[in-house]
C-alpha cells in the first residue's frame, strides 16, 4: 500500500523549518495539495477515487464529506494527542472516525437523499480509507490543532483536486456533461465505457502516468 | 520494578477511562443526529413513493394516499376527491444487469396500466439506462394488465404490446416480465378480496 | 433446487459478474501494492476470504439480533426496562462502528491463529496482515448484507446462509483478482514499461482491462436463474 513508486517520498516535499516539531500549519496545507497529494503521490484513498468519480457532483460530494471528516478527526486527535499512547491509539482513531463518517452518512440521507442513495455504500467506505488513518498517525497525533487544522485542509483539497482531475474526465467523455450539465456537442458519441468500471482503471492509470511523467521531467529539468 | 508496573498500570487506566468518556460522548452526538435526522429520512424515502403518485395515477392527490397490502404485497391506494381512482404498486426483480425497482400505476379495478416509474435501476448507462426516460416509459400508459405485456421490437399495435428500447431488449422485457408478475398477484389478490366480500 | 439456486446465484455474482474489486472497487490497495507475486497474492486472498467469513458471520449476527429496527434482543432489554412501549427499537446508527470494530476483531484474531500455526507464513506476511483491517472489501461485504438485513421486510430478509454465501464468495472474487493480476504483473515484470507507467499506473491499466473482460459475465446470473428456477 506504501508502495508509491514514482513519487518522491513524503518529508522531502517541504523541509521543516529548523526548530520546530515538523512542518508547520502553512507548510502542512501546501504540502497536502500537490506535493503529498493523496492520490497520486501517496496511493491512499483509492475505493472512493475509482468508485464515485464517473460524475462530477458525486466526486465533489464525497470530497466534502472526506474534509469534514477529516478536519474533525484531525481537531479532536490533536486535542487529545498527550493522552495517548501507542496501545490504544488506533481504537480511538477508529472510534472517532466511525462515529464522524455516521454523522456525515446521516447529513447526506437527510439533506441531500439523491446524492446519498448515489454514493451508496463508499460514504461508510471513508471509514476504511487510510488517507485519514495515516493523517490522524502522521500529524494529529504529533503536532498542535492550528497545523493538525492546516494538514486537514490540505489534504483534502489535494484529494477533491485529485478526485476532480479524473471525475472530470470520466464525465466529459463518458456523458458528455460536466456537473449534470451537458457541454459536449451533440454528434459527440458518450464514451460509455469511461463511466463504466474499466473507465475508471485506465483513466486514473493514465493520469498517473501522466503525473509521473510530469515531475519526473521538471525534476530533470531543474538537476 | 513495581514503579515502573504501577505506572504502566495508571497508564492502562488512564487510557481506559479515555476510552470510556470518549464512547459516551460519541453516543451521545450519535444519538443527537439519530433523534434530529431520523423523522427527514424516513420522510425522504417516503417522499420517493408518495411523490410519484399524482404522476402515476393521473389526478390522484399525494396528501390522500393510503398504504395496503393486497395479496401480501405492500401497495397504495390513490385518491381523488375522497374516492379511490387507482393503485400503486412497488415492484422489483432481476433486470440485466442488477435489480429493477419500479412503481406501477393502475386505475382502480387494475385493468389498466396508468404510468410507470422506475425507482432503481443498474442498467448500461446509453442503452439499457433509456428505460428512465419519460418518452419510453409514458408508452405504458393505456396498456392493459389482462394478457399480459410483451416486448416487440418492430413497433407495438396493439394495448398489450411494449415497444423495447433499441438495443436494450433484455432491459424492456425485464421490465415487462416484472410488472406481468407483480399485476398477476395484484389481480389474484384483488378477485379474492371481491370473493370473500 | 430454487434454493441452492438462489445461493449459487449470490455466489456467482458477488465472485464474476460483480466482482468486488473489479466492479465495486473496494479491496484497491492490497490489489495494487500485493500483486507482485502470484503466491503471496494468493496468500493475501485466502487471508482476506478468511477475514471476511468472520467478519460477516458476526456483522450478520449483530445486525440481525442487536441493531435493525425492531431486533429481537434490544427490543427485549427494552420491554424489561419500560414494559408496554411501543416504540420500535432502532440502534441502526451504531452500524459502522459495530461493524469496524468486529472487522478489527476478527484480524485480531486471525493474526493470532496465523502466528500460533503457521509461523513462516506469519513473518513472510509482515506488515500486510494487520493493513486488512482497512481493506474497504471487508467493510464492504458487511454494509451488502446489512442492505439486506436492515429496514427490510422480514420475508425478504437474508439470512445467515445467503450473508455468508456473499462474504465467501466475495473473497473468493478478491482473490481470483488479485492473483489474476499477479500472473500478469509476472509477466510484465519482463517488458519495457515507460518509466512514467511503471508501478502503479500500468497495473490500473491492465486492472481496466481486467475490468472489461469481466464485463462479460453481465447477464450470466439472469440466465442461470431462468436455468435454475424453472
Amino acid at each position: 500500500m506504501t508502495e508509491a513508486t514514482g513519487g518522491q517520498p513524503p518529508e522531502a516535499a517541504v523541509a521543516a523549518a529548523p526548530g520546530r516539531e515538523g512542518p508547520s500549519a502553512g507548510e502542512r496545507f501546501i504540502n497536502g495539495i500537490l506535493p503529498e497529494n493523496p492520490i497520486y503521490r501517496q496511493l491512499l484513498g483509492m475505493c472512493p477515487t475509482l468508485a464515485v468519480t464517473n460524475g462530477m457532483q458525486a466526486a465533489m460530494t464525497m470530497a466534502g464529506g472526506v474534509l469534514f471528516v477529516l478536519v474533525c478527526a484531525n481537531i479532536l486527535i490533536s486535542l487529545i494527542r498527550n493522552l495517548l499512547k501507542p496501545h490504544l491509539r488506533i481504537l480511538v482513531f477508529t472510534l472517532s472516525i466511525a462515529t464522524f463518517v455516521t454523522v456525515v452518512d446521516r447529513f447526506l440521507a437527510a439533506y441531500m437523499y439523491e446524492m446519498s442513495k448515489q454514493l451508496g455504500p463508499y460514504v461508510p467506505l471513508i471509514i476504511v480509507n487510510c488517507l485519514i488513518i495515516s493523517r490522524c498517525e502522521v500529524c494529529a497525533s504529533k503536532q498542535s490543532v492550528p497545523t493538525a487544522i492546516g494538514d486537514a485542509v490540505g489534504q483534502s483539497l489535494g484529494f477533491a483536486l485529485g478526485l476532480a482531475s479524473i471525475a472530470g474526465v470520466r464525465e466529459i467523455l463518458g456523458s458528455g456533461s460536466f456537473f449534470g450539465i451537458r457541454i459536449m456537442p451533440a454528434i459527440w458519441p458518450d464514451w460509455v465505457i469511461m463511466v463504466l468500471p474499466p473507465g475508471a482503471f485506465i483513466t486514473l492509470g493514465l493520469l498517473m502516468g501522466l503525473v509521473n511523467w510530469y515531475s519526473a521531467r521538471s525534476k530533470g529539468s531543474r538537476g | 520494578m513495581t514503579e515502573r508496573r504501577e505506572s504502566m498500570k495508571d497508564n492502562y487506566i488512564v487510557q481506559a477511562w479515555l476510552v470510556i468518556l470518549l464512547s459516551l460522548c460519541f453516543g451521545g452526538v450519535l444519538a443527537g443526529v439519530q433523534i434530529g435526522l431520523s423523522q427527514r429520512i424516513a420522510d425522504n424515502k417516503l417522499a420517493e413513493t408518495m411523490g410519484q403518485i399524482p404522476q402515476l395515477v393521473p389526478g390522484a392527490e399525494e396528501a390522500a394516499s393510503r398504504e395496503d397490502e393486497v395479496a401480501g404485497q405492500r401497495v397504495y391506494r390513490a385518491y381523488a376527491g375522497g374516492e379511490q381512482i387507482g393503485w400503486v404498486i412497488p415492484c422489483g426483480g432481476q433486470g440485466f444487469a442488477d435489480r429493477i425497482e419500479l412503481l406501477v400505476g393502475v386505475d382502480v379495478a387494475a385493468e389498466k396500466i396508468t404510468g410507470l416509474y422506475v425507482l432503481e435501476q443498474k442498467e448500461t448507462p446509453g442503452l439499457g439506462n433509456k428505460i428512465v426516460e419519460d418518452g419510453w416509459r409514458s408508452q405504458f400508459a393505456g396498456k392493459t394488465t389482462m394478457r399480459g405485456l410483451a416486448v416487440t421490437k418492430a413497433g407495438a399495435k396493439t394495448d398489450s404490446e411494449i415497444d423495447a428500447v433499441t438495443g436494450a431488449t433484455i432491459s424492456s422485457e425485464s421490465i415487462c416480465q416484472i410488472v406481468n408478475q407483480s399485476l398477476e398477484k395484484m389481480r389474484g389478490g384483488l378477485i379474492a378480496a371481491a370473493g370473500k366480500e | 433446487m430454487e434454493y441452492i439456486g438462489t445461493l449459487l446465484l449470490i455466489a456467482i455474482s458477488a465472485a464474476l459478474i460483480n466482482n468486488f474489486v473489479l466492479y465495486y472497487f473496494v479491496g484497491i490497495c492490497p490489489f495494487l501494492g500485493v500483486s507482485r507475486k502470484v503466491d503471496m497474492a494468493f496468500g493475501m486472498g485466502c487471508a482476506v476470504t478468511f477475514v471476511i467469513s468472520i467478519a460477516a458471520f458476526l456483522s450478520w449476527v449483530f445486525t440481525t439480533f442487536v441493531l435493525r429496527p425492531g431486533a429481537p434482543l434490544s427490543t427485549w432489554i427494552w420491554q424489561a426496562v419500560s414494559p408496554g412501549s411501543q416504540t420500535v427499537v432502532d440502534l441502526s446508527i451504531l452500524n459502522y462502528i459495530v461493524y469496524i470494530f468486529v472487522i478489527a476483531s476478527s484480524v485480531q484474531f486471525v493474526e493470532m491463529y496465523v502466528r500460533k500455526f503457521y509461523p513462516a507464513l506469519y513473518k513472510s506476511f509482515g506488515i500486510f496482515l494487520p493493513l486488512i483491517t482497512t481493506n474497504c472489501a471487508i467493510l464492504f461485504a458487511c454494509l451488502e448484507i446489512m442492505k439486506h438485513v436492515s429496514g427490510v421486510a422480514a420475508a425478504e430478509m437474508w439470512g445467515l446462509d445467503k450473508a455468508l454465501t456473499l462474504a465467501i464468495f466475495g473473497g473468493v472474487g478478491f482473490t481470483i483478482a488479485i492473483v489474476l493480476m499477479a500472473g500478469i504483473r509476472e509477466e510484465l515484470d519482463h517488458c519495457d514499461v515507460p518509466e512514467s507507467l511503471r508501478g502503479a499506473g500500468i497495473t490500473l491499466i491492465v486492472a481496466g482491462i481486467l475490468a472489461m473482460a469481466f464485463m462479460g459475465f453481465t447477464g450470466v446470473d439472469r440466465n442461470l436463474a431462468a436455468l435454475l428456477m424453472d
